[in-house]
């Protein structure tokens, strides 16, 4: 049934404006926004922490190389001047050796202070086979000129500088400078020298600007380190490949550049430079590492505070995130339940709750629907009307509960007694509609009429007890029998109609003939609801005929309805609608008051005394104020209980046992007489016919208008004869229209007879007659 | 009188250097010179080439002996607290970065009396042998 309340719902909104507003809503879903800002704020974080780290080495970088470079330039100008003075105390050692013998010289000139520091510095002073022949210093006499040394300032005009060399194991490197005496070309005297420690070359070492792994050095380009230090490291002597490695470098003047220094594997800004007028070359170099250690510091400082603003930016983000999303979980509940609310509200609106079918208006619509679909594909639809047989007496007999409980069951069958395609609603009450919005085959309407009638006739288990249930269907089609919702459904009900008149438990098309019945009915049932005010119903008398003396013992009091337009309109056909509408209760009462003033009118006229039985339906039978009504009607016309006789038929008295012996009694105990009307047409069995306080039994007519032709009607009312007989009651056929018939029953000893042999019904003037006649007759046999 | 001095400077030098071995190197100035005390800081400073004048203002002009005598090694160690190493390197460096000059050596301890005596500006040191009455010991605080 859900389905069906999604037709209903309220129309979807456009679908162009759904598809626009999907991505900005899909933005602001909790799962993208913050991932979002999660990652903006990542990016941001990393952005400027790695620009930042850059910014600190490029600055650190920068500051490195001119440190270099200017560490070089200083470096270069002080080995410059270191270099010019010892050039310059040779060129004098020299000069003064021209007048003065060597042992003196060296005295002459410390005298004067113009030797340098002899604690740092040894100036000595050579002949041409190696022997010092004079010295400031301890190496007077005492050590050997360096072979090459000797060799190379023989061979060279200016100052050479020679090979690093240790004056004792374990002693401290010396770096000897030296200049021949004399001129190239001449004969070769000696050599002038001046020896200082190789420390002193690199003494300007600063840990401070170098660090630890800096280096300042000289190197000769024969590759020969004089001296290099790094730290408090000190090395000389060491060879490298010069060529390859300056020219590697290539930078003259250039800015200092990174590289793994050979030597050592340090990797430094390094700045080589070659000296202009010495064959050597400084070295300036500033560990990468050392230099950039603050830098390096500061970054991995950068990278954790960034690392911690991350986690800390994406736990927030989650904490939010998460509390936005449960938000939204609860917004998202709260909705569903209001919508799933709406929609059950708007399922009660639109659907039956006992049943769930689609409820009368709901089916309006359907029909509605289906009518414009079968309007525009050119096809038919049938309506079909469905009311429950008997439903009321269920309904008043078993109690709602049992009534609702039927009422489901029956909707259930019907349901699956029809195709998916069609629709079964409740309009209320007892009625059901079935909807076939395609109609093909022509007897396929009365296929599935009668798989309802099936559907419905089977038994039903209710309360303990198995019933039997009938239906009765009236169907139409669209647009053969109406091409609007109201006229279909009226018609389907005059169908319908038409099928309970018919008997009940069958299926009936509508047609236009039915309609003019129905037009009738319709008008009968209005001027029905006037009749009593206009004073139209009038009673008929019959009277009942002793069988023996064919005296008039009492009569039948029979309503007739004088119609101002269609006439006189006997009882079967408007107490049936009578029954429907509840008018027959006004009416009943009506009866029994005009019958009891009739009579006792009657007695009062000096008529013998006579009793009057009039008719009561099942529902005034069952009228809860049935008893009073009576009652007050006795009181009121001062009758005598014991001349009233009230006629039930058997259907009544079987339908609640237990209520109808209740009601029985009770008049008994006023007085009044009960007679079964129609006896032999109902169920009843003679156990039960036992049990209820009876005074009269009147066979059924259809018995007696038999009788004389069909054994089987003959022997029946024999055995309902002998029954009355033995139950002591008063036995009166009812439609004796023969002698033959009246002959027969006087035979068999029936008691009383009524019937146009007799008499007819006539209006009270005329019975009245009729009475004085019997009465002149008694008084002149 | 000398001999008591001597005793007074190496008491001093007790007091002042506990774990100093008590040499008999002494400080001194010409007669002429005004110093009498100085401080072993300010004497550092003077021996190193940080401080030029004395403290009252005067020029001074410190002396060494020459590099491997006995009372140059003793003074250096005792009164500076300082290697012939250190020594060495420390004016290496100023030499070659061209911020100064070592002071000027003597011969020995009787060049040093004879030099101090006739220069008022100088200041050096000698063994306590050669102490003559043209020189003064500076006491060393």
């Amino acid at each position: 049934m859900s389905n069906d309340g999604k037709t209903i719902g309220k129309p979807d909104p456009p679908k162009e404006h759904a598809v626009t507003s999907s991505w900005h809503h899909r933005l602001v879903e909790p799962p993208v926004l913050f991932t979002a800002i999660a990652v903006a704020a990542l990016v941001v974080i990393w952005t400027i922490t790695l620009n930042l780290i850059n910014r600190e080495y490029a600055s650190a970088e920068r500051a490195a190389i001119t440190t270099t470079a200017d560490l070089a330039d200083t470096y270069e100008a002080q080995v410059v001047r270191a270099l010019r003075e010892i050039e310059h105390t040779l060129q004098l050692v020299r000069h003064e050796l021209d007048d003065t013998p060597p042992g003196e010289a060296l005295q002459i000139l410390a005298e004067k202070a113009l030797l340098p520091p002899e604690f740092i510095f040894t100036v000595s002073i050579a002949d041409a086979t190696e022997n010092i022949i004079a010295s400031n210093g301890e190496a007077a006499g005492t050590g050997a000129v360096p072979a090459d040394l000797l060799q190379r300032a023989r061979d060279s005009e200016g100052m050479v500088v020679g090979l690093p060399y240790r004056a004792s194991a374990g002693g401290e490197f010396r770096l000897p400078f030296a200049r021949r005496l004399g001129a190239v070309g001449e004969a070769f005297r000696g050599i002038v020298m001046v020896t200082t420690h190789a420390g002193y070359f690199v003494s300007g070492y600063e840990p401070d600007t170098l660090g630890e792994q800096g280096v300042l050095a000289l190197v000769g380009n024969d590759g020969v380190f004089r001296a290099r230090r790094s730290g408090d490291q000190l090395v000389a002597g060491e060879r490298i490949d010069y060529a390859s490695w300056m020219s590697a470098d290539e930078t003259g003047e250039a800015a200092p550049m990174v590289e793994v220094n050979p030597w050592d594997g340090v990797r430094r800004y390094t700045l080589a430079r070659e000296l202009y007028g010495f064959p050597i070359a400084l070295v300036v170099g500033l560990s990468t590492r050392e230099q950039l250690a603050t830098a390096a510091l500061l970054k991995r400082s950068y990278l954790w505070r960034a690392g911690g603003a991350s986690l800390l930016v994406l736990a927030v983000i989650a904490l939010l995130g998460g509390l936005s999303w449960q938000l939204q979980n609860t917004r998202k509940r709260i909705m569903q339940e209001r919508i799933e609310h709406a929609r059950y509200v708007e399922y009660l609106a639109f659907h039956d709750n006992l049943t769930g079918l689609p409820n009368r208006a709901f089916f309006s619509q359907l029909l509605i629907q289906g009518m414009q679909q079968a309007r525009r594909y050119n096809r038919k639809l049938a309506l079909l009307f469905l009311d429950l047989d008997r439903f009321k007496t269920i309904n008043d007999s078993l109690g709602h509960d049992a009534g609702d409980e039927l009422l489901s069951e029956v909707a259930r069958r019907l349901q699956d007694a029809v195709r998916d395609s069609d629709v079964v609603a409740r309009l209320g009450g007892d009625e059901f509609v079935i909807l076939l919005p395609e109609v093909g085959a022509g007897n396929q309407v009365t296929l599935l009429a009668d798989r309802a009638l099936t559907a419905v006739s089977k038994p039903f288990k209710l309360a303990g007890q198995e019933f039997r249930v009938t239906v009765s269907i009236g169907a139409t089609l669209f647009p053969d029998d109406g091409e609007d919702e109201q006229t279909l459904m009226k018609n389907a009900d005059v169908a319908m109609y038409h099928a309970k008149e018919k008997g009940k438990n069958n299926f009936q098309f509508y047609s236009e003939e039915l309609n003019a019945d129905s037009l009738e009915r319709l008008a009968l049932e209005s001027s029905l609801r006037r009749a009593l005010e206009q004073h139209e119903f009038q009673l008929f008398y019959q009277a009942k005929q002793n069988m023996a003396t064919g005296r008039i013992p009492g009569m039948e009091a029979l309503l007739r309805w004088q119609h101002p337009e269609l006439g006189l309109i006997m009882p079967m056909q408007f107490i049936p609608m009578a029954e429907e509408t509840g008018l027959i209760v006004p009416i009943g009462r009506w009866v029994l008051e005009t019958a009891c003033r009739q009579n006792v009118a009657w007695q009062e006229l000096g008529f013998p005394e006579l009793s009057i039985a009039v008719n009561l339906s099942a529902r005034q039978f069952h009228d809860e104020e049935l008893l009073d009504t009576i009652k007050d009607v006795l009181r009121d016309t001062g009758m005598q209980p014991q001349l009233l006789e009230v006629e039930i038929t058997e259907s009544m008295v079987m339908r609640d046992m237990v209520k109808t012996i209740h009601i029985l009694t009770e008049l008994k105990q006023m007085g009044v007489r009960v007679a079964i009307d129609d006896f032999g047409t109902g169920y009843s069995s003679l156990s039960t016919l036992k049990q209820f306080p009876l005074d009269t039994i009147k066979i059924d007519e259809s018995f007696i208008h038999d009788v004389i032709r069909s054994a089987e009607d003959k022997g029946l009312t024999e055995a309902v004869i002998a029954l009355g007989k033995s139950l002591s009651l008063t036995v009166v056929a009812e439609g004796v229209e023969t002698m033959e018939q009246a002959d027969f029953l006087r035979t068999h000893s029936c008691d009383e007879f009524q019937g146009f042999y007799g008499s007819v019904p006539m209006p009270a003037e005329e019975f009245a007659n009729l009475l004085q006649l019997q009465m002149q007759a008694r008084r002149s046999s | 009188m000398s001999r008591i001095l001597s005793s007074m400077g190496c008491a001093l030098a007790l007091s002042f250097a506990a774990s100093a071995v008590c040499a008999d190197v002494v400080v001194v100035v010409s007669q002429q010179s005004p110093v009498t005390t100085l401080s072993r800081t300010q004497l550092t400073d003077i021996y190193l080439g940080r401080m030029s004048r004395f403290p009252n203002g005067e020029p001074v002009v410190p002396i060494d002996q020459k590099e491997g005598t006995d009372a140059r090694a003793a003074f250096y160690r005792d009164y500076l607290g300082q290697s012939p190493a250190q020594i060495k390197a420390h004016w290496s460096k100023l030499i070659f970065t061209g911020r100064g000059q070592p002071p000027r050596s003597v011969e020995d301890g009787a060049a040093m009396a004879e030099f101090i005596a006739e220069h008022p500006k100088a200041i050096g040191y000698t063994d306590s042998d050669y102490i003559t009455s043209d020189v003064r010991i500076v006491s060393i605080e």
